[in-house]
C-alpha cells in the first residue's frame, strides 16, 4: 500500500486509488463537482486541481493515480488561484436565483463558492439565457441555466441504471443536457440523478418548492419499500415527513436507491395516518383511546380458548417487534395458528438487477425466522378452512405498513371479518376496514420512521436503524402493544411528542372573536 | 408579581403633592385654552398623526409592473423572522420565466414584532414595511394578512411596484 502525504499529514492508501480518494480518505476538504465516489471519472469540472510534488504543472486530483512517497497539496496560493478563477468560468453563466433554487442550502456551488470563491465577477458579457422549468419526465424538472454540465447525471443513466436517457446536446456555452429524441427520463432510479448533481439543476418534482433544506432534520433509517432494504436518510421536521434520500452503505445499496422506496415517505404523514384506536364494527364505531382498544382486544384474546385464534403477521415489522409477539402469543396464550401473509408470492423472486425486489416487504426474511425458531408454521388454506368453518373465533392481523403493496388488501379483509372478532393493528387509516361487518378493534401502530429496530433483508443481513421523528404520538409498536394484550403496563411517560401537521397560524384560529 | 408596599410616615403627607400636580394640569388647561394651536395633542380619530414613508408599519406585498406579485417565495423572511409569524406556500407558476411564486402568503400580525427583518431579508424587494399603522379589527382572525391585504388592500391603490423588474435585468443579462 503507498504512502503518500496530502498537505503534509501522512496516509496510506490502497493501491490504485486516485489522488482525490486520498483526500477524501484523510478528511481534507477538496473542491470537486464531476467526481463521484460511484461514477466513472470525466475529469470536466477542473475544479479538484491539486500540484503534485516534481510536477510542473497541476493535476486533477480525480484522475491521478497516487504512487508511493507522493506530496501532493491543495493549499497552495496557485491552487486556489486555479480553483477561484475555475469557479468564476463555472458561473459565467450560472444564474445564481439561489433564494428560489431548491438546492440553496445544501448546494456544492454555494459551499464551494464560500470556501475557494469569493471574488468580484469580472464578465461583462450578458448572461447566456436558457429554458428553466424543463419537464424531463415523470419525476424531474431540469434547470438548464443552473446546469454546470459536470455530466453526473448522464454517467449515471449510461453506467448504473443503463437507461441512456440522458445527453449533452449543442456546443460551448449553448451545451445543455436534455433526453434522447424527447423520450422521457422514466426509470425507477431517475431521482438518483436530483441526488447526485451537484447543484439545483435537476429538481425532484415530489420535493421541488415544498420545503427549504434548511428547515428539514434528517434521520437515518433502512427503506421499508422492498427486502433489499436500502440505508436511507429520512427528512423531516415539525410538519411531517418530506422526502428519503439514499445513504451510503457498500454492502447493500452502493450510492443509490430506487424511485419506489422514495415514496415511502407518504403514508408515514398525517393525513393517511389512523390516529386513535377504534372499537366496533361498520356504522357503529367508537373512537377510544389506544390503550382502552388494545387493552379490551387483549381481553378479547385471553378470554377465546388458544384453538379459536388465529395470528397472521406481516413482514413489514421488525425482527424486534416479532419475537415479542411470538412469545406471547405462543408461550404466554399458547396459539398454535399463526399465519405468514405475503402479498405477492408469484413476484417475490423477482429481481431488476440492481435494487428492487419483487418481494414489497422489508423484512419477509425476519418473519421466516421468527416462524422457524418458534416452530411455528401454518398454510393459508388451514386458516381460510379456519374462518370459513368458524373455528378461529378472534383472529388478530399485523396489518401492513404500507398498504399500498398489498394488492389483496380488501379481499383479506372480507376474507377475516367473517371471523367473529377481528383485531387489526395497522399504521394507516383504511376504508375497507371500516365497513367491515363483524366485531372490529383497529388499533393504531408505529411506522419505521417512528421506531427503533432491525429488518432481516433478502440476505439474511440484519439492519438496525433508529426512530427518527414522532407523526403519531399514541401510535403502539408491536412490543408495547403486546405488553398491553397481556395485561402489563408500559412506560407512558417515555412517549415522545408527536408533529403538528401542516404549519398554520396557529394563534390565529385560536384567538376566536375578540 | 406583585409588589407590597409598605405605608412609611412620609407617605402620609400625599396632600400637598396632590395639590402641585392639580395646579400644574389647571395652568397647561388655561394654556391650551387660550392658545389651542400649541396643544401637542391630536384629537384622535378624527385627526391623524402622518408617519414618514421609512416608518416601519404594516407590511405591503409589491406589486411587479403587470399587477401580479412579486415575491418569489424564496421563504427567506420567514426564515429570518423571529416571531415566526410569516407562513407562505410556494407553488409552480405556470409561466416557466416565474418558475416559483407564493400561493398563499400569510402574516399574523398580531404576533409580529415589526422589527422589519423580513424587508430586510428579501433579496427582491418584494416586501416593505409601511407607514400605516392603525391596525384594528373586529376579530382576531382578522389579523392574519393574506396577499390580497397585503398586496392589494384599498389604501394601497392597486399595489405598490417593486423597484426590481426581472424583465429589464434579463435585458442587462443578470
Ligand atoms: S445551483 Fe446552487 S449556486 Fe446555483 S442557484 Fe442553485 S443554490 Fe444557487
Ligand atoms: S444537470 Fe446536474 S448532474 Fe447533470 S450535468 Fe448538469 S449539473 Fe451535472
Ligand atoms: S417585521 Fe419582523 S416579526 Fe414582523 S413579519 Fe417581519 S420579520 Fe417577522
Ligand atoms: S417576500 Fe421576499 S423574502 Fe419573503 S418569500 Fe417573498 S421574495 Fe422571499
Ligand atoms: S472532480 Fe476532478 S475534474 Fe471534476
Amino acid at each position: 500500500m503507498p504512502k503518500i502525504k496530502v498537505n503534509g499529514q501522512e496516509i496510506e492508501v490502497p493501491e490504485k486509488s486516485t489522488v482525490i480518494q486520498a483526500f477524501k480518505q484523510a478528511g481534507v476538504d477538496i473542491c470537486h463537482y464531476c467526481w463521484h465516489p460511484g461514477l466513472s471519472i470525466a475529469g470536466v469540472c477542473r475544479l479538484c486541481m491539486v500540484q503534485v510534488e516534481g510536477m510542473p504543472k497541476l493535476q486533477i486530483a480525480c484522475n491521478t493515480e497516487v504512487k508511493e512517497g507522493m506530496s501532493v497539496n491543495n493549499t497552495s496560493d496557485v491552487v486556489k488561484e486555479t480553483v477561484k478563477w475555475g469557479l468564476d468560468f463555472h458561473l459565467i453563466n450560472h444564474p445564481l436565483d439561489c433564494p428560489i433554487c431548491d438546492q440553496a442550502g445544501e448546494c456544492g456551488l454555494q459551499d464551494q463558492y464560500m470556501q475557494f470563491g469569493s471574488y468580484d465577477p469580472e464578465m461583462a458579457e450578458p448572461k447566456v439565457k436558457k429554458s428553466k422549468a424543463v419537464d424531463l419526465g415523470p419525476t424531474v424538472m431540469l434547470d438548464k441555466e443552473r446546469c454546470i454540465l459536470c455530466s453526473r447525471c448522464v454517467r449515471f443513466t449510461d453506467e448504473v441504471s443503463k437507461t441512456n436517457e440522458l445527453g449533452i446536446f449543442n456546443r460551448g456555452d449553448r451545451s445543455e443536457i436534455g433526453t434522447v429524441q424527447g423520450k422521457p427520463l422514466d426509470n425507477n432510479y431517475s431521482l438518483n440523478t436530483v441526488d447526485i448533481c451537484p447543484v439545483g439543476a435537476l429538481t425532484s418534482k415530489d420535493f421541488r418548492f415544498r420545503q427549504r433544506v434548511w428547515y428539514l432534520k434528517e434521520a437515518d433509517s433502512i427503506c421499508p419499500g422492498c427486502s433489499t432494504g436500502c440505508s436511507v436518510k429520512v427528512h423531516y421536521n415539525e410538519e411531517g415527513v418530506w422526502r428519503v434520500k439514499p445513504r451510503v452503505n457498500p454492502e447493500v445499496n452502493g450510492h443509490w436507491m430506487c424511485d419506489v422506496g422514495r415514496n415511502t415517505y407518504k403514508y408515514v404523514n398525517l393525513k393517511s395516518r389512523l390516529l386513535s384506536g377504534k372499537v366496533g364494527k361498520r356504522d357503529l364505531w367508537q373512537e377510544v383511546s389506544v390503550e382502552d382498544a388494545v387493552r379490551s382486544a387483549g381481553l378479547k384474546l385471553r378470554e377465546t380458548s388458544p384453538d379459536a385464534i388465529a395470528v397472521v403477521y406481516t413482514g413489514q415489522y421488525t425482527n424486534e417487534e416479532y419475537a415479542s409477539a411470538f412469545k406471547f402469543f405462543k408461550e404466554e396464550l399458547k396459539v398454535k395458528n399463526v399465519f405468514h401473509w405475503l402479498n405477492n408470492p408469484e413476484k417475490v423472486n423477482e429481481f431488476d438487477g440492481l435494487l428492487f425486489r419483487g418481494d414489497r416487504n422489508p423484512n419477509t426474511k425476519g418473519l421466516e425466522n421468527a416462524f422457524a425458531s418458534f416452530g411455528a408454521k401454518g398454510s393459508w388454506d388451514n386458516l381460510q378452512a379456519g374462518i370459513n368453518g368458524r373455528k378461529f373465533k378472534t383472529v388478530i392481523v399485523f396489518g401492513p405498513e404500507d398498504q399500498s403493496v398489498f394488492p389483496d388488501l380488501d379481499e383479506k379483509i372480507k376474507m377475516f371479518s367473517q371471523a367473529e372478532n377481528l383485531i387489526w393493528l395497522t399504521a394507516c387509516a383504511n376504508k375497507s376496514l371500516d365497513s367491515v361487518g363483524g366485531e372490529t378493534w383497529q388499533i393504531p401502530v408505529k411506522t419505521y420512521i417512528e421506531k427503533a429496530g432491525s429488518f432481516t433483508n433478502f440476505q439474511g443481513k440484519v439492519q438496525d436503524f433508529k426512530a427518527g421523528t414522532t407523526i403519531v404520538p399514541q401510535a403502539l409498536s408491536v412490543s408495547e402493544a403486546v405488553e398491553l394484550m397481556a395485561g402489563r403496563e408500559i412506560n407512558w411517560n417515555l412517549r415522545p411528542r408527536g408533529v403538528g401537521g401542516p404549519k398554520t397560524n396557529y394563534a390565529v384560529s385560536d384567538r376566536g372573536e375578540l | 408579581m406583585s409588589l407590597v408596599r409598605k405605608p412609611s410616615a412620609a407617605a402620609s403627607w400625599y396632600l400637598p403633592g396632590i395639590l402641585a400636580g392639580m395646579w400644574f394640569t389647571f395652568v397647561k388647561m388655561i394654556g391650551n385654552i387660550l392658545n389651542p394651536k400649541k396643544m401637542p395633542t391630536l384629537n384622535y380619530p378624527e385627526e391623524k398623526y402622518e408617519y414618514g414613508p421609512r416608518f416601519k408599519g404594516n407590511h405591503v406585498l409589491t406589486v411587479k409592473k403587470d399587477g401580479s406579485i412579486r415575491c418569489t417565495a424564496c421563504m427567506l423572511c420567514a426564515t429570518a423572522c423571529p416571531a415566526q409569524c410569516i407562513k407562505i406556500t410556494a407553488a409552480e407558476h405556470d409561466d416557466p420565466t416565474v418558475e416559483k411564486f407564493p400561493i398563499s402568503y400569510e402574516i399574523d400580525v398580531l404576533r409580529c414584532v415589526y422589527c422589519g427583518f423580513c424587508e430586510e431579508a428579501c433579496p427582491v424587494d418584494a416586501i416593505r414595511m409601511g407607514p400605516e399603522w392603525q391596525t384594528a379589527g373586529l376579530n382576531g382572525s382578522k389579523f392574519a394578512y393574506d396577499i390580497q391585504q397585503l398586496a392589494y388592500r384599498p389604501q394601497l391603490k392597486g399595489g405598490v411596484v417593486s423597484v426590481l423588474d426581472d424583465q429589464e435585468r434579463h435585458q442587462a443579462g443578470i
